[in-house]
């Protein structure tokens, strides 16, 4: 074992080194690839899905959660959150969502939208 | 009426290191994080200078004890965070495994500690993050996290190598230490 520690790095190693040197963008590659301009938004309810809304069609739409009522628009491709009754406000302050696969979530709520794509990452979804 | 119960010298050598390893989790515990998930794993270090040491059944012993013991003393003990770090253990015991085979197989391709530490911490994210998946957050947007959190375990490995290669060293160097 001692003439291992005679080189920093052994062919054993590199091997190890050049593969994970590989591996890393390739994680970045499949899991950050934009899924592209979405269609269709989807809103799950404690859970469940509640509806699927075209993100081309202008409209403000009130979901019933579990605390209250959540203040959603949609338009010119895009959905976020307007209002909802929790503390934080992070869901209102996620944004727009446009792209495919992106996410906002009222979790005290229990309400949450995400843009579906063409070519969806997932098939489903569970909270 | 007494009874004792025989040990071996590996025992022992298990109950130090492990204690060590220990020591060294829960201090590390104190340490704030950047991100849940990502640790230094310094703890990691003994159990890769016990690999590189004695082999990887020692090895194995030191990382599941130290989790499991490490878990109680801390109050995590079947948490969330028990789990996760049950899973990473047992991912990158696994890993070490197959490292410490193909060494054994194939001498001329064998991983020194830099090689080991890499894959060490690898596949602990990788267990640990799947894990966290699969049990408690099963939502796609958490799967954004994989790529940075493996790229973080890839930099913490290569340093948790570096560290042990220079305790192997200073180990072979001063013989009072050397058991075997």
């Amino acid at each position: 074992m001692n003439n291992r520690l005679n080189t920093w790095l052994t062919r054993g190693d590199w091997l190890v080194l050049i593969a994970t040197l590989l591996l890393v963008p390739n994680l970045y590659a499949a899991y950050w690839h934009g899924s592209g301009q979405g269609l269709e938004a989807r809103v799950w309810v404690d859970g469940k899905p509640w509806a699927r809304l075209d993100l081309f069609r202008e409209q403000h739409l009130d979901v019933p959660g579990v605390l209250g009522v959540s203040h959603l628009e949609i338009g010119n491709g895009q959905v976020r959150f307007t209002n909802s009754p929790c503390q934080n406000r992070q869901c209102i302050h996620t944004g727009w969502l446009s792209e495919g696969g992106d996410v906002a979530a009222c979790l005290p709520n229990r309400v949450s939208v995400q843009i579906m794509a063409d070519d969806p990452r997932f098939d489903s979804i569970n909270f | 009426m007494t009874q004792l119960i025989q040990t071996t010298r590996d025992d022992h050598l298990i109950a130090w290191f492990t204690a060590l390893a220990i020591t060294i989790h829960i201090a590390e515990s104190a340490l704030p994080s950047p991100l849940p998930g990502v640790k230094p794993g310094l703890a990691n270090v003994v159990t890769l200078i016990v690999l590189c040491r004695y082999g990887w059944r020692m090895a194995v012993w030191v990382a599941l004890l130290r989790v499991l013991i490490g878990s109680v003393l801390l109050g995590t003990f079947l948490s969330p965070t028990f789990f996760l770090s049950l899973s990473g253990a047992l991912a990158s015991v696994a890993a070490l495994g197959l490292g410490w085979a193909v060494s054994r197989a194939v001498p001329g391709w064998a991983l020194g500690p830099l090689g080991f530490g890499l894959l060490a911490a690898l596949a602990h994210m990788t267990g640990q993050f799947w894990a966290a998946y699969a049990l408690f957050i099963p939502h796609p947007a958490l799967l954004h996290l994989f790529p940075p959190l493996m790229t973080l375990a890839a930099v913490l490995g290569i340093v948790s190598g570096v560290l042990t290669r220079s305790v192997l060293a200073r180990l072979n160097s001063s013989p009072s230490t050397s058991i075997d």
